[in-house]
């Protein structure tokens, strides 16, 4: 179900931090998930919200219908009971939707509580017995991302048939991941973080050394293998969306975009572009030429290529040939917000790095202003019409959105 | 004298320093992170002097430390 109550597929979006949730709010999400403290799959990429934002994050989504999700997905041990139990009453106080859960420990804890739970990927549902069992406690599962469209399909079609309920009494409702970085380890449960770097995946703090480059050396006669693609353990980025007709199909109820640790311009991007795609799909109108736009808008953000995943049905993975990102635009640093004459509707800034130009593509950040873009129009320095503006100039223009102190301002350039 | 500091909120809550190094590392049962035994927080730094004979455990800690949280320094 969609923000406005309506029977659609849900977009949930990631949050990493404030200026995230803003930008998801913007473009669109019907829902958000987010991590607190150090027990989600993000412990340590991502800056991760304290208690404390558990108020403002409930307040901030609750005013657009926007339902919220907490991720408290990862192994869990004995000493963090007493936290989670901490987090899980919080939750419930601030108003927070639900938790997204996998230990036993979590999912027991929430559902004594009364807090709904969703069952994560980091449990690899892959049948409807496995639905049947989870459907005990959870009204939400996440299935894993090895399955097809048509395994999906299969499961979603036995919870209507088999009247499958979740503890709120409606259907169990099945989400599935959208987009976003995949890894080569079935449902993220990889050790190999743990094992070169002591750093666990599983305790949402992988170092991501599967990226890098590997050579593969027969250690008994010094050979090494010949391998075109170096990259054998990084897959390209998941995208359903030049397939997106097919996803909304198979029944699945819930479409999540993965990136808790991307910026804010990417969340703005992406879930922008799934918007669009999504309401086209309802409108009778998702076609070829639209898709061929969309994944334009999607490539100029971060990106390791695009695979359709398992859903298609692929024999085999397809491994990144490049490191980093593919994204065709990339953001420079030029400067802070500094006051908004908010009668006027003149935005001032500080440029602290580079130069810009009038008509340089701008993008501003921030925890409050979320995500805005825009080709910068004629502007001013010390009250002076100016086309050049360089570090140490104050500039001031016409913008209808507010700024703030808080934010960031760059251009986008060709990566 | 052998100095160990903990940048704490970054902490985990792996477990590996209890592990490594138990006469001076604890798991908080109220937040489920690490506790420097007898550190002084200063903005959000815990720093404690300790004596040599913990030296080499407290590296193997601050050596295991997925997040790179703990820095001990010998002088």
């Amino acid at each position: 179900m969609n923000r406005n109550g309506e029977d659609r597929i849900e977009l949930m979006a990631p949050a990493g931090g404030f200026d995230s949730m803003q930008a998801a709010l913007d473009a669109g999400a019907d829902s958000i998930y987010f991590g607190v403290e150090q027990l989600n799959m993000r412990a340590k990429s991502s800056i991760n919200f304290t208690l404390e934002d558990l108020e403002e994050i409930a307040q901030r989504c609750g005013e657009k219908n926007v339902r919220t999700y907490l991720t408290l997905n990862t192994i869990i041990y004995d000493h963090d009971l007493s936290i989670i139990k901490t987090l899980l009453n919080r939750a419930k106080e601030a108003g927070i939707t639900a938790v997204i859960a996998s230990d036993q420990a979590v999912i027991h804890y929430a559902k004594t509580i009364g807090v709904e739970v969703h069952i994560s990927t980091q449990l690899n549902i892959t049948n409807i017995e496995t639905v049947k069992f989870y459907s005990l406690f959870a009204d939400t599962m996440v299935l894993s991302r090895e399955l097809s469209l048509g395994q999906v399909k299969k499961i979603a079609d036995a919870i209507k048939k088999e009247h499958v309920v979740g503890p709120a009494g409606n259907l169990i409702e099945l989400e599935i991941f959208g987009h976003g970085a995949l890894c080569m380890a079935v449902s993220g449960k990889c050790y190999m973080s743990l094992h070169t770097q002591n750093s666990s995946a599983n305790r949402g703090a992988c170092v991501q050394n599967c990226r890098r480059k590997y050579k593969v050396i027969d250690i008994e006669d010094g050979h090494e293998l010949e391998i075109d693609n170096e990259y054998i353990m990084s897959p390209k980025d998941l995208c359903t969306l030049n397939f997106l007709d097919q996803v909304i199909d198979t029944g699945v109820k819930v479409l999540k975009i993965e990136g808790r640790a991307r910026a804010p311009e990417y969340v703005a991007r992406v879930i922008g572009t799934y918007k669009e795609a999504i309401d086209a799909y309802y409108e009778g109108e998702f076609n070829q030429e639209r898709v061929k736009t969309w994944m334009g808008q999607l490539e100029t953000v971060y990106n390791r290529g695009f695979w359709s995943g398992y859903y298609l049905g692929q024999e085999m993975g397809e491994w990144s040939d490049k490191p980093g990102s593919l994204a065709t635009q990339k953001k420079v640093y030029l400067g802070k917000g500094v006051h908004y004459f908010s009668k006027a509707k003149i935005a001032h800034f500080k440029i602290e790095s580079q130069t810009v130009k009038v008509g340089d593509e701008i993008l501003i950040t921030g925890p409050t202003t979320g995500v805005v873009e825009f080709k910068l129009p004629p502007f001013r320095i010390d009250d002076k019409e100016a086309t050049k503006a360089e570090r140490g100039d104050d500039i001031t223009f016409e913008l209808d959105q507010i700024i703030r102190p808080s934010d960031k301002l760059y251009k986008m350039v060709d990566a | 004298m052998v100095i160990i500091t903990q940048q704490r909120d970054k902490c985990i809550g792996c477990n590996y320093c209890v592990e490594l190094a138990y006469d001076r590392w604890r798991m908080s049962k109220k937040d489920g992170k690490a506790t420097l035994i007898g550190g002084v927080n200063r903005k959000g730094f815990y720093t404690v002097k300790v004596r040599e004979d913990e030296l080499e455990e407290n590296i193997k800690a601050a050596e295991a430390c997925p997040v790179k949280i703990i820095h001990v320094k010998h002088i």
